[in-house]
């Protein structure tokens, strides 16, 4: 490779000598005429660069090898793909390419999972397998000194897995939690149902659920294995530092006596076509965020429009030059990042724009990314930004062919998809030869947005009004995608249905017991306040807790306000917040181990809700009996939502306190932030007795 | 910005480490410019690429009370413009020249990058000069960056599983009183960022992003004669900035076991970290405890994957995180992480990853399972070397945390001479119930 030529070098060395010479003496600002320039320097020459020689052969079995040659350093990976991925699953076994892969080596030759595992690691290496909608891959990668070692459990993997049971029903358990794992993850729950809702039944558009992940046996995992893995149609790469005719033999060597072919495929069903777009809305209640995908499917790899897709892409959403960055981070403030991309698979690919924007703003967020999508489809893109996107893919070309491993990506992915052979030596001249012109053209095609998808995953009690109109239909769903109502959005308050007339002025003291030694004093007092209660708590807790709260009620248990003060830990601990007309407004600020967080309360309060510092003053008169449960909605003042919860009574005992003893029910509050035991009298009305946390030493027991 | 380096860090993945030995000597050409800037020039023609690296030695442990989250505020800021550099035209020329940039914020250090074709080596540098010299500091810029970094923090805290109960959570394993450099998180608190004034950010600037406070590596492409002009052109006539002030910070041993149950709004599958003191990363005892994090929870064949995910099926995933949040000169933290199978209560998982560790204090290790480690550490370390980022990444690591730059290459042998003993000694040491916090994060109902 040739060294780059500085162009000025020749010119700025005299002048630097002198800066040199002149530091030591004189103070800064006298050097600045010849600092710094005022404008970004040009570019330097560069070398043309050719993309990096790769080698080919044949197996007389049919193998396909690829060899990227880099010695850089002393490593070697290897990957070995098969046309093997969902699209060749029966359609009530999703997961079974992905079990499949993942088995792989969990015992194969003569070793164990565990002993497979030590082998590869032993060396410092790794080996991975896994299975994506198209292919089915085993990649491993080491030290070059390990590459004996590396072709023979690849081989072993490839060949002889030994599927043992007990690796069937492991692996079973672990994808089942990793299903119920991708339930909390905002971006996998969006990703999931944007493929189910452009591919439809096509195999695109499933991915593995409970269901097909319990029905699937280890037989059909075997036979599953025994078609597919065959030579004929898989490729195996290899890069780093080893040459053509090493990687040969030990491929010749580690594969022999492997044949055949894998079956015909199956006729894939048709991706369907949309012709209006649907907003998908998809309910996370709580979500402080919203993901969203805006896509659309799109063409097979080998269309002559990709390479002008890619350009205009990259004006909408390619990184943070893209449009969507540009204003929707850095003009808008909306989110950490708007992006946008062409999926490209052996079949029908398709087109995401994507972005995570707080609620509040999602309605305007997805207007402009969809007005961003329809200005390119309808205008040429300016030609000094269309210059500038296309230069900064053509010019990063350098940083994708760094290593071995991105030569060799590059070239297999070509291969795996079908492209002409010349693909990646032409790459650039064909992005180079894209005009604004064709690039309209292409976007026209490959960004829908009257007849696409726009998924949104949030809390839709709040977006569902806001996100009307914006297409032509809206649909609401769960996270598992099943159907909602606009009712399902609304809390359900479950209302508590309690004899108001038996519920009396009372005032109990408690101490507070860390350790069975006192460390504090909780003071309880209900009392009348003009037609309605107030409830007044003191808690006080050593130096650690000191706060009040005092909540007013009607005389018929409906809330109406709510008040603390205090501190815990030194932090100050607030909340204000008043009941009416069905919301409720404040302020609370609640201390936490960073500092405290203040919000602003402005919510729905569902009628029945109580407050939830309340709850102790309505026992009383609760309808406590054996096993009971006894369901209520409670409204976190504190945090300005409302939940469901309620008490369940968990068992019967005799309790002590320094009021006396008491025969008491023992029950749990559900949903509380630190799981507790209180004790209630089972005498009515029912006083409590004592409180306990669990899994922490504290007690608060009745005084008097 | 700073998508890739933060996520590393809040995701709980280890950063970058030391570099291996294996390679022959790397030549490094490093000099100090008048005004106080290191560098560190290394010259690589395998590629046509260059990695500009420059970091700031500013990190949220510089950070004060009702302060927190300032650094990593910073370094939004600074990619907002400077003297010679409109708002987003940093990102934009770098965008238009092929190149990727980005910046991160860790526990011990800020910092910057450019990855991109050779011929740009002057763009990145001149950017980079342009902005240590003159910043736009400005009230919009701030409050755009503000609302930002809270979107970030929606992003990775506020709505993800465990990432809460981990970035508020694992910096309580130190002392906030003696130490509150590392007991508080990087991304700071929302209050302390919409508290934060132009005036502040201002004498944030002044007082850490002086070039008697940066140290700049460049890798690649280039010849180092040519850097040192464009460097000194570029670098050499911003004033040196004051001395910024030490970090406080005196730790010892927890005399105490801590437990903690967090919960989650988010999750749906419990989780449990137990995480306990360690020293910095230049002690002498750290090869060896990062080693044994290899061996009981690094890769299929560790110890907890064995006795917890496969023998036990207790856990869908574990893993052992020796400074998760970054490496640090400062007290670190080894922690061992468990998340529980469906319908697993997670304290079994506990409690057998105690016993696990455990067993380390009492019956040590195998020479086996130490081989394995080093030669995880040797493969890693080589293949970093690969990639002129990463390369330029482990010569910064060498000089601020080893204190020594030619340690890039000598670093290898320390954990070489580990041996089976001095893991047992560290786990008897470090590895105690005493010394521990325990996380547990627990699926709120909703």
């Amino acid at each position: 490779m040739r060294r780059l030529a500085l162009s000025t070098a020749g010119t700025l060395a005299p002048a630097f000598a002198a800066m040199t010479l002149l530091s030591a003496t004189l103070p800064t600002a006298a050097l600045l005429a010849q600092g710094s320039p005022k404008t970004p320097p040009a570019p330097l020459a560069l070398a043309p660069a050719q993309f990096p020689p790769f080698q080919e052969a044949t197996l007389p079995n049919g193998l396909r090898l690829l060899v990227v040659e880099n010695r850089k350093q002393p490593v070697i990976s290897l990957s070995l793909s098969f046309a093997a991925g969902a699209v060749q699953e029966p359609t009530t076994r999703r997961g079974l390419a992905g079990m499949m892969a993942g088995l792989l080596s969990k015992g194969a030759g003569t070793r164990s999972a565990d002993e497979f595992a030590a082998a590869i690691e032993g060396v410092g290496g790794g080996f991975s397998a896994s299975a994506g909608d198209d292919f089915l891959g085993l990649y491993v990668n080491t030290l070059s000194r390990d590459a004996e070692l590396a072709f023979s459990l690849l081989a072993d993997a490839t060949l002889r897995p030994t599927f043992p049971a007990s690796e069937v029903e492991l692996l079973r358990t672990q994808t089942l939690s990793s299903i119920q794992l991708g339930k909390s993850q905002p971006a996998v729950i969006a990703g999931r149902l944007y493929k189910q809702a452009i591919y439809g039944a096509h195999p695109y558009g499933a991915e593995a659920d409970e269901a097909s992940v319990k029905a699937i046996t280890r037989e059909e995992i075997v036979a599953f294995h025994k078609a597919q893995l065959r030579p004929q149609g898989a490729l195996l790469v290899v890069a780093g530092a080893m040459n053509l005719a090493t990687a040969k033999a030990l491929a010749t060597k580690a594969f022999a006596g492997w044949s055949g072919a894998p079956p015909k495929s199956a006729a894939l069903p048709a991706v369907p076509a949309r012709t209006a777009n649907e907003l998908l809305l998809v309910h996370r209640p709580g979500s402080v965020q919203s993901n969203v995908i805006i896509g659309n499917t799109t063409w097979l790899p080998s269309d002559s429009r990709s390479f002008a897709a890619t350009v205009v892409n990259e004006v909408l959403g390619g990184g943070s030059e893209g449009r969507f960055f540009r204003i929707l981070r850095e003009e808008k403030g909306w989110t950490y990042g708007s992006y946008s991309g062409l999926s490209r698979k052996r079949g029908v690919g398709n087109f995401q724009a994507t972005g995570e924007f707080r609620t509040e703003v999602t309605d305007s967020a997805v207007k402009v990314m969809l007005a961003q999508m329809r200005e390119l489809r309808t205008q040429p893109v300016p030609m000094d930004e269309f210059t500038k996107r296309k230069g900064s893919l053509t010019g990063r070309f350098p940083l994708t062919v760094e290593t071995a491993e991105q030569v060799a990506g590059q070239v297999a992915t070509a291969k795996l998809l079908g492209l002409p052979a010349d693909y990646v030596a032409t790459y650039r001249q064909k992005l180079s030869a894209v005009t604004p012109a064709s690039a309209q053209a292409a976007a026209a095609a490959a960004f829908q947005p009257d007849k696409g998808v726009i998924l949104v995953v949030g809390d839709a009690a709040k977006l569902y009004d806001k996100l009307q109109g914006i297409a032509t239909t809206l649909r609401l769903v769960d996270v598992d995608g099943k159907p909602l109502t606009p009712a399902d959005l609304k809390p359900k308050a479950t209302t508590l249905s309690l004899n108001w007339g038996a519920l009396v002025a009372t005032a109990d003291s408690f101490v507070v017991k860390l350790q069975g030694n006192p460390f504090g004093y909780q003071t309880t007092r209900l009392e009348r306040d003009g037609d309605g209660w107030r409830y007044v708590e003191k808690t006080v807790l050593g130096p650690v807790i000191n706060q009040t709260s005092v909540i007013t009620f009607s005389g018929t248990g409906v809330m109406r306000t709510s008040k603390q003060t205090g501190t815990v830990q030194g932090q100050e601990a607030m909340i204000d917040v008043t009941y009416a007309n069905g919301k409720a407004t404040g302020t609370s600020k609640t201390p936490g181990p960073q500092g405290p967080t203040s919000i602003t309360v402005n919510s729905e309060m569902p009628a029945g809700a109580l407050d939830d510092n309340v709850v102790p003053a309505f026992m009383p008169i609760m309808p406590f009996a054996a096993n009971a449960k006894i369901p209520f909605t409670v409204f976190q003042s504190g945090k300005g939502s409302a939940k469901n919860s309620g008490i369940t009574v968990v068992g019967e005992e005799e309790v002590t306190v320094p009021a006396g003893t008491f025969k008491t029910y023992k029950a749990t509050i559900d949903g509380a932030e630190q799981p507790t035991f209180f004790y209630v009298t089972v005498a009515a009305p029912h006083r409590l007795v004592k409180i306990a946390l669990q899994g922490a030493p504290i007690e608060i027991v009745l005084a008097k | 910005m700073i998508r890739a380096l933060v996520q590393q860090a809040l995701l709980l993945t280890t950063a970058v480490a030391v570099l291996g030995a294996q390679s022959p000597k790397t030549r490094i050409d490093s000099y100090t410019l008048p005004n106080g800037l290191t560098v560190h020039l290394v010259e690589d023609h395998s590629s046509q690429v260059v990695a500009v690296d420059l970091w700031y030695n500013v990190g949220s442990r510089n950070e004060v009370k009702g302060r927190t989250g300032f650094a990593h505020l910073f370094e939004h800021m600074m990619f907002q413009g400077s003297g010679n550099v409109k708002k987003g035209d940093h990102m934009a020329l770098l965008g238009d020249a092929g190149g990727e940039l980005n910046g991160s914020t860790r526990a011990d250090v800020t910092n910057y990058y450019e990855y991109l074709p050779s011929n740009r080596l002057n763009l990145a540098l001149w950017l980079e000069a342009d902005r240590m010299r003159s910043l736009a500091i400005t009230p919009e810029n701030l409050k755009n960056q503000q609302e930002a970094v809270k979107e970030e923090r929606r992003l990775r805290v506020d709505n993800q599983p465990y990432s809460g109960a981990l970035v508020e959570g694992l910096p309580t394993l130190w002392d906030a009183t003696s130490c509150f450099a590392y007991a508080h998180p990087s991304i700071g608190s929302m209050d302390d960022l919409n508290a934060a004034t132009v005036g502040d950010v201002q004498a944030f600037f002044n007082l850490y992003y002086a070039p008697n406070n940066a140290t700049l590596v460049v890798v690649g492409d280039f010849t180092p004669a040519d850097a040192r002009k464009m460097i000194a052109q570029y670098f050499g006539d911003i004033p040196r900035g004051k001395d910024a002030p030490a970090v406080q910070c005196t730790q010892t041993l927890g005399t105490a076991a801590r437990r903690t149950v967090f919960p989650d709004k988010n999750a749906t599958l419990p989780a449990a970290l137990i995480a306990y003191r360690i020293p910095a990363v230049n002690h002498k005892d750290y090869p060896a405890l990062e080693l044994l994090g290899t061996i009981l929870g690094g890769g299929e064949s560790s110890r907890f994957n064995r006795v917890l995910g496969r023998e036990a099926k207790l856990t869908i995933a574990n893993q052992a995180l020796v400074n998760p949040f970054g490496p640090t000169r400062g007290p670190g933290a080894w922690a061992a992480l468990a998340v529980a199978n469906q319908g697993v209560p997670i304290e079994s998982a506990e409690k057998l990853m105690m016993s696990e560790i455990a067993r380390v204090v009492t019956d040590g290790v195998t020479d086996a399972e130490v081989t394995k480690a080093k030669n995880a550490y040797r493969y890693g370390k080589v293949s970093e070397r690969q990639q002129a980022l990463f390369f330029a990444e482990a010569v910064h690591f060498a000089a601020m945390f080893l204190g020594d730059v030619k340690a890039v290459d000598t670093d290898l042998d320390r954990y070489d001479a580990v041996t089976a003993a001095d893991i047992k000694r560290v786990a008897a040491t470090y590895l105690q119930p005493a010394n521990s916090l325990t996380l547990i994060i627990q699926p709120e109902k909703k």
